[in-house]
């Protein structure tokens, strides 16, 4: 293995990369026309424009992504999360096109990808599974035949994409009134975040506690389970928090569910980095949920507490190593980390999303702190796109002390431009349910339903003053020296025109340029 | 010079004045003085009360005497006037005037319960469903429009019962912020 192509874009491109640097390999970035000035681009060593804006005339054309990695003679593909990475058509293309595709085998992806046959390969393997239907109901089933198999589960139930994963395209359905609009959301979501748009049905468990196993799986038969993350902090099943070790989780759980994602694992014939997801009820009871076939976005919460680093094994495995780790190790875990999610969205505004340009950035330092970020002074936030700005994650001896240094490090994190959720993040860390570790997988929602709106950075006097201020100093010194101020916010207008036109021929040249660097490579 | 400034709801007038190479500011009768210094993208602000001490250190030229509380201060400049600072991270929106003219609440016009009533887009992004034509009958937060932005889906409601007099956009189109998507009477 020589050189990777990474087919996917913002943080976790730009981690791919970092992990392709740090091995000595060459990187390929490819990108979609907003991008192309974007991190990922710039750091890569080549970089092969893919297409238009929308994510189905770039970063989910299989087709384009494999003439790309052929044009620069990438040996290699990584897909990161989201977007391709759990197709098993993609893995198969890679392969057809003697590619080693950096993640489980095409026949493991559709295996688990399918989230109904995984279930059937849980159960079979001995590990429980939350009632559900066995079946998926693609876009040529009927209304009423969904109806019947939700009245059969019973409400409250949720719609789950087939092909999903990090809570889009899901929805909770508290009766059957509710039940076609939301699979019709449901469907949509999936379908421009899957390219399928599929649903299946599970019952909604109460009040569970979500956590999962990071696995590695080797091509050689060895599968080398980690300490659980609990990942129980969601706002409508998007992963707020994230941390490792579980503050409930005890050595017994731990080894259960260590043991069950192993089982699962070998079931599926899986090999690469994977996370079997669990549901844990109040009993501490617990149900298999599904299998993501990929690197997760939580992944660092584990590489901080294992102490190894997950991107380096992926690659290490898809080139045919043996796993050195021992499982005595990687179930023990070195302190305590926790990861915030940090997304372009205005909390005080419902969450809604808030592209734009980031006119200023600090980014938060320091003792145990690692920001996985990919937006910088000037980036321009797209509206195509999952809104993650970064993820901050901090590592501590205890859970305490790593509570500490995150609460410190969103207190040193300033982002402008765009509204970003960290006055959110600051406010949920501050929660009395967070320093006791008191949550379940609906709580957040429970808490911001309390809320009714209320704005969540509760400013002090004293700062209003000194914005005041600042306020007019800064048009106090535009007019005495005639230069801008300050960060003039214009974003970009995507309707009329908005388009990053360069040259016409830009595809192109690029497209040349990566050739011309694959034979020198 | 002389301004009015607004934040969350209080107004208040400040004086600021250059001195030496720092400001001066008056504020609710108090003085200070501010260093006030660009540091790449974002600024330095350094505020000491000087009431009460005759200026002496004011006065002082070496850079090394400014002493108070300090912040680290980003800006964002939206539209003329209005501004979101960035005290320590803390956001904080102000609207600027001058005396007697005062600029806020003219361009922002909530709803009111009689007129016709414009549903923007809160963010650019694209309309994936139109679910109401013109004539339509609605009733208060009724489901208008959809629009996705960042993969995920909002439904854009009516603030009011009225009937539909314009539909601006069809599915599939990109909007930008701002853009009239719906026209109720």
């Amino acid at each position: 293995m020589h050189k990777i192509l990474v087919a996917n874009r913002g943080e976790i491109a730009v981690r791919v990369v970092r992990a392709c640097r740090e091995l000595g390999l060459g990187s390929v970035a490819v990108f979609s026309e907003c991008d192309r000035t974007a991190r990922h681009v710039r750091m890569a060593d080549e970089a092969v424009a893919i297409g238009g804006n929308a994510p189905s005339d770039s970063y989910l054309r299989i087709d384009r992504i494999i003439d790309a990695a052929r044009a620069t003679g990438a040996d290699a593909v990584h897909p990161g999360y989201g977007f391709l990475s759990e197709n098993e058509d993609f893995a198969s293309a890679c392969r057809d096109a003697m590619l080693t595709f950096i993640g489980p085998t095409p026949e493991a992806v559709a295996r688990v990808g399918s989230k109904t046959t995984a279930r059937q390969i849980a159960a079979s393997a001995g590990v429980p599974v939350v009632p559900g239907t066995d079946e998926s109901f693609g876009l040529d089933v009927a209304d009423a035949d969904i109806a019947r198999a939700a009245q059969r589960i019973g409400y409250p139930v949720l719609i789950k994409a087939v092909a999903g994963g990090g809570g889009k395209g899901m929805r909770v359905v508290a009766s059957a009134a509710d039940l076609q609009g939301a699979v019709r959301m449901a469907r949509s979501e999936a379908g421009s975040a899957f390219g399928d748009s599929s649903v299946y049905i599970e019952r909604c468990v109460e009040r569970p506690r979500h956590l999962e196993i990071q696995i590695l799986a080797d091509h050689h038969g060895t599968v080398v389970p980690f300490v659980e993350r609990e990942c129980s902090i969601q706002r409508r099943h998007q992963k707020v928090f994230e941390e490792s070790p579980s503050p409930v989780a005890d050595a017994r759980l731990r080894s259960r569910l260590a043991d069950a994602a192993v089982a699962v694992a070998k079931a599926a014939g899986y090999t690469n980095a994977g996370t079997v997801e669990f549901l844990v009820d109040a009993e501490g009871g617990f149900y298999f949920l599904e299998v993501n076939a990929r690197l997760q976005v939580e992944h660092p919460v584990t590489e901080m507490v294992a102490g190894v680093d997950i991107v380096h094994w992926q690659i290490r495995i898809a080139n045919g190593e043996r796993l050195t780790l021992s499982s005595l190790d990687t179930l023990t875990p070195k302190g305590h980390a926790i990861e915030c999610r940090v997304y372009a969205e205005d909390a005080d505004a419902g969450f809604l999303p808030s592209p734009g340009r980031i006119v200023a950035l600090r980014t938060p330092e320091g003792p145990g702190i690692r920001n996985d970020g990919w937006v910088e002074q000037g980036s321009e936030i797209p509206i195509f796109y999952d809104s993650l700005l970064s993820k901050v994650i901090a590592w501590g001896e205890n859970r305490s002390q790593a509570t500490a240094r995150l609460r410190r490090a969103l207190d040193e994190y300033d982002i402008s431009g765009v509204r970003s959720t960290l006055p959110f993040s600051r406010w949920l860390l501050a929660r009395p349910e967070f320093a006791e570790a008191r949550f379940h997988t609906n709580a957040l929602d429970e808490l911001l339903q309390q809320r009714a709106g209320e704005p969540f950075g509760g400013l002090d006097p004293s700062i209003e003053e000194v914005a005041a201020i600042a306020a007019c100093l800064v048009e106090a010194s535009a007019a005495t020296t005639g230069l801008p101020a300050s960060n003039e916010v214009r974003g970009r207008q995507w309707a009329s025109g908005g388009n990053l036109s360069a040259a016409p021929s830009t595809e192109r040249s690029w497209k040349a340029l990566a050739r011309k660097e694959g034979l020198r490579g | 010079m002389r301004f009015e400034v607004e934040t969350g709801r209080r107004r208040r007038t400040i004086e600021v004045r250059r001195s030496g190479g720092g400001w001066t500011v008056a504020m609710d009768g108090r003085l200070m003085s501010v260093d006030f210094t660009r540091v790449n993208d974002r600024w330095s602000m350094l505020v000491r009360s000087v009431e009460g001490d005759q200026g002496s250190n004011a006065q002082a030229s070496e850079p090394s005497s400014v002493h108070g509380s300090s912040y680290d201060i980003a800006i964002e400049s939206q539209r003329q006037g209005r501004h979101i600072v960035h005290v320590d991270g803390h956001v904080v929106p102000v609207t600027m005037g001058v005396p007697g003219r005062w600029r806020s609440g003219s361009d922002d016009d909530g709803p009111g319960a009689t007129g016709p009533v414009s549903i923007v887009a809160p963010m650019p992004g694209r309309v994936v469903k139109v679910l109401v034509a013109p004539g339509d009958a609605v009733v208060a937060r009724q489901g208008l429009v959809v629009v996705e932005a960042m993969k995920m889906e909002n439904e854009l409601r009516a603030p009011r019962a009225g009937t539909v007099a314009d539909v601006r956009v069809r599915e599939g189109a990109p909007v930008d912020a701002n853009a009239v998507l719906v026209v109720i009477t």
